[in-house]
């Protein structure tokens, strides 16, 4: 069993079709295996149709809420850059936010229309302390896949919690999906834990 | 099954013949089934009766928020409120053992953040994880014939089930529990909202109800005269709060909680005059681009409800991925109220224009699975009645919104066997329209003047717009859309808000990996700039 002072407290988002929810998903039950409580929660009736997506894991030797309060979010993961700002709020003061820089510009809803941000990362980095950036897109591509792009950023998240080893991210990896896609994954979560190792160091940690 | 009072009669029969059932549906869908699920409750059961009651506080994809919990306690069966997945487990089989002890169908109350979330779960080494029957079936006409004189001493039975219910409840304190801590706050609590209470206030004295109906009013008396202030915790109305009221106790309860959408830690806190710990990054301010659901890239919808958008004519909408064509750049549907009700909504609705003097004609748009779930109802009624109206059945041989489920009309079963497929235009022929006619709902000059014809007919008729959910089957219809000339940004292809065109820069910018090649684009483009390869292009002269 882990120690953990207080509950750790993961809020995801991303874009319908992203992969936001098996990224949760695996963090929860990776969680779950180090011995840890967790609870993990999601809306997603329009995950398909490309509207925003939102998934907040909470895991620590005892949790009640699958809901984190405002503000209180140690890291917020985002797998799209204007959705990292309509969540920004979800961190705590001094939390880290982790973000792909992928943009995708929303479809046209008529007279509702709003341009897209012109420096979404100026506007992040203004106002989060703690900022790492990933372009989790392009070394998905590298590897082969574009949809591996979540496990990149689940690779990088790994190292801002020291709490799981590296070996259970591996095995949870190894079995939350189909066997063919196993060494995409992998490849996948290694490049994207080696970038933040990398660039950001392991000095960092909530 | 086709709807959920079907189902919930399926359900019954289970339970008439020995066998355990659960029957699960959404809040709304206990409105379909509350027929069955009220005279359920006066026979009883034979095998253990679950109905699951998902509840949706915030409506995060429903069109109520009703609070089910009413339901349990009109139709008099017992309620229980799990708080959590290994709960939600548990009461499965508490659920079916109070049912066959109690003789009663028990209804289990989730809501969307207990459906929706994980939270580990533990095995009972000393529950049976298998269906149970109870052989030996026997006729029992005056419990299961509800004719008035059984009914009667039917009703008896069920006020004394409830009142040993009761006593169970005050007794079985796993279910019902009391656990004290600072008594100078006591916080009485059932379902999502004990784990905010545990969250906000942990040394807080708290009676977490299980069993909600009936309710244990004597536990619930022993623990308000154990604590100083008394508060009442619960999501939607204040269906604890008024029973507790009603025991002579004063608790703090809606006055300081929100009886309108979900609780959160946050929500929870405010009630309790609790400052948050720290506070957190200020949000963005300005308005940032709405991401909304949208209809896919190439979903056979988009063509129908752009075709609608155009034609001045009034549209009753239903339930599914097609009500999005009431949004944004589409906004060509006039009501959404429940499944089905599209179809005589549009009956009702031509009346009172006519009798107005109004002449816009009425559109009732229904998509497979509500047509066959409770809009072949309202058709019959169109027809009986001499309604002259158009109905668009959009087929896309799925249940898409909801996460493709097989129904009655794809030929395929829940659990993935083959079935006999409804045949719409059979069933509509049957039923008595004489006009049902296929349109294309990618040829959108096709569909408009297949739309007209149908107006302008003097009876009733249906059209059937046949196109797989591209969520299905995602082959390429063709090529994606190209550009072949410098977009001048007349923004036609815009008003069709499709997510393969990205329209920020004031010029169509086509994304080949999302566009399907459904050509609606290509259709509209009145400058012949868009194509796509083997798609004859259309001429100025034909979109003037």
């Amino acid at each position: 069993m882990n120690e953990l002072e207080r509950p750790r407290n993961v809020f995801l988002t991303g874009v319908g079709g992203h992969g936001v929810l098996a990224v949760s998903r695996v963090i929860a039950e990776a969680a779950l295996a180090r011995g840890f409580d967790v609870r993990r929660s999601e809306v997603h009736g329009m995950s398909q149709r490309g509207g925003s997506v939102v998934s907040q894991v909470r895991y620590g030797t005892r949790v009640h809420s699958p809901l984190i309060a405002r503000g209180a979010a140690d890291i917020l993961v985002s797998l799209e850059m204007l959705e990292a700002l309509r969540h920004l709020h979800a961190l705590r003061s001094d939390g880290i936010l982790l973000a792909n820089e992928q943009r995708i510009t929303p479809a046209p809803v008529g007279e509702l229309t709003v341009a897209y941000p012109d420096d979404p990362r100026g506007v992040c980095e203004e106002r989060v302390g703690r900022a790492i950036f990933l372009p989790a897109l392009d070394i998905a591509r590298e590897l082969g896949e574009e949809k591996a792009a979540n496990m990149v950023m689940l690779g990088a998240y790994s190292v801002l919690a020291p709490e799981i080893p590296e070996t259970t991210w591996l095995e949870t990896i190894a079995t939350a999906f189909r066997p063919r896609f196993r060494e995409l994954n992998v490849a996948a979560f290694g490049t994207g834990r080696e970038v933040v190792l990398r660039t950001a160091g392991e000095g960092i940690t909530p | 099954a086709p709807n959920e009072k079907v189902a919930l009669e399926v359900a019954c029969g289970v339970s008439l013949g020995g066998g355990r059932a659960l029957c699960a549906m959404k809040h709304v869908g206990v409105n379909v089934a509350a027929d069955p699920f009220f005279s359920a409750s006066y026979s009883g059961v034979g095998g253990g009766l679950i109905l699951v009651s998902a509840d949706d506080p915030a409506m995060h994809s429903s069109q109520n928020e009703q609070d089910n919990r009413h339901l349990a306690r009109a139709a008099k069966v017992a309620l229980l409120e799990p708080s959590d997945s290994q709960e939600a487990m548990d009461f499965v089989a508490l659920g079916f053992e109070l049912s066959e002890r109690f003789d009663t169908p028990v209804m289990l109350r989730v809501t969307t953040r207990t459906c929706h979330s994980m939270s580990p779960v533990e095995l009972d080494p000393n529950t049976r994880y298998e269906p149970v029957l109870r052989p030996g079936y026997e006729r029992n006409f005056r419990k299961n014939v509800l004719l008035p004189a059984n009914a009667r001493a039917r009703h008896e039975a069920v006020e004394e089930r409830l009142a040993l219910l009761e006593e169970f409840g005050n007794s079985e304190r796993s279910i019902n529990r009391i656990e004290w801590g600072d008594r100078t706050i006591g916080v009485i609590t059932s379902g999502i909202a004990y784990q905010y209470v545990r969250e906000v206030l942990p040394k807080a004295s708290v009676l977490k109800l299980g069993l909600t109906h009936p309710l244990p009013r004597q536990l619930i008396r022993e623990f308000g005269a154990g604590v100083d202030e008394l508060y009442v915790v619960e999501e939607l109305d204040p269906f604890l709060e008024e029973q507790v009221r009603a025991l002579g106790l004063h608790p703090a309860g809606k006055e300081i909680f929100p009886i309108t959408g979900e609780l959160d830690p946050d929500r929870v806190a405010k009630g309790f005059g609790i400052e948050p710990a720290g506070a957190g990054i200020e949000p963005v301010e300005g308005s940032l681009p709405l991401r909304p659901p949208v209809l896919c890239a190439g979903c056979g919808h988009r063509g129908v409800f752009y075709t609608l958008s155009r034609m001045g004519v009034a549209v009753t909408g239903d339930i599914g991925c097609y009500t999005l064509g009431s949004l944004p750049p589409l906004e060509s549907m006039d009501a959404c109220l429940c499944m089905g009700a599209s179809v005589g909504m549009a009956q009702g609705m031509e009346i009172a224009l006519r009798a107005a003097g109004d002449t816009r004609p009425v559109v009732g748009v229904i998509g497979d699975s509500t047509f066959v779930h409770s809009g072949i109802t309202g058709l019959i009624n169109t027809v009986y009645n001499g309604s002259s109206g158009t109905l668009l059945l959009l087929d896309n041989g799925t249940t898409a919104m909801t996460g493709h489920q097989e129904h009655p009309g794809t030929g395929v079963t829940a659990e993935g066997d083959s079935a006999i497929a409804l045949d719409y235009v059979a069933v509509c022929h049957a039923i008595g329209v004489r006009r049902v006619r296929e349109a294309d709902p990618y040829d959108l000059e096709a569909l408009e003047s297949a739309i007209r014809e149908e107006l302008a007919a003097d009876e009733p008729s249906v059209i059937v717009c046949r196109a797989v959910c591209r969520l299905v089957d995602r082959t390429p219809i063709a090529d994606p859309a190209e550009l072949e000339i410098e977009c001048p940004g007349c923004g036609t292809c815009f008003e069709l808000g499709c997510p393969a065109l990205d329209g920020s820069s004031g010029q169509a910018v086509i994304d080949p990996a999302v566009c399907s090649g459904c050509a609606l684009c290509v259709q509209l483009c009145p400058f012949c700039g868009l194509r796509i390869h083997g798609h004859e292009a259309v001429t100025p002269e034909s979109v003037s």
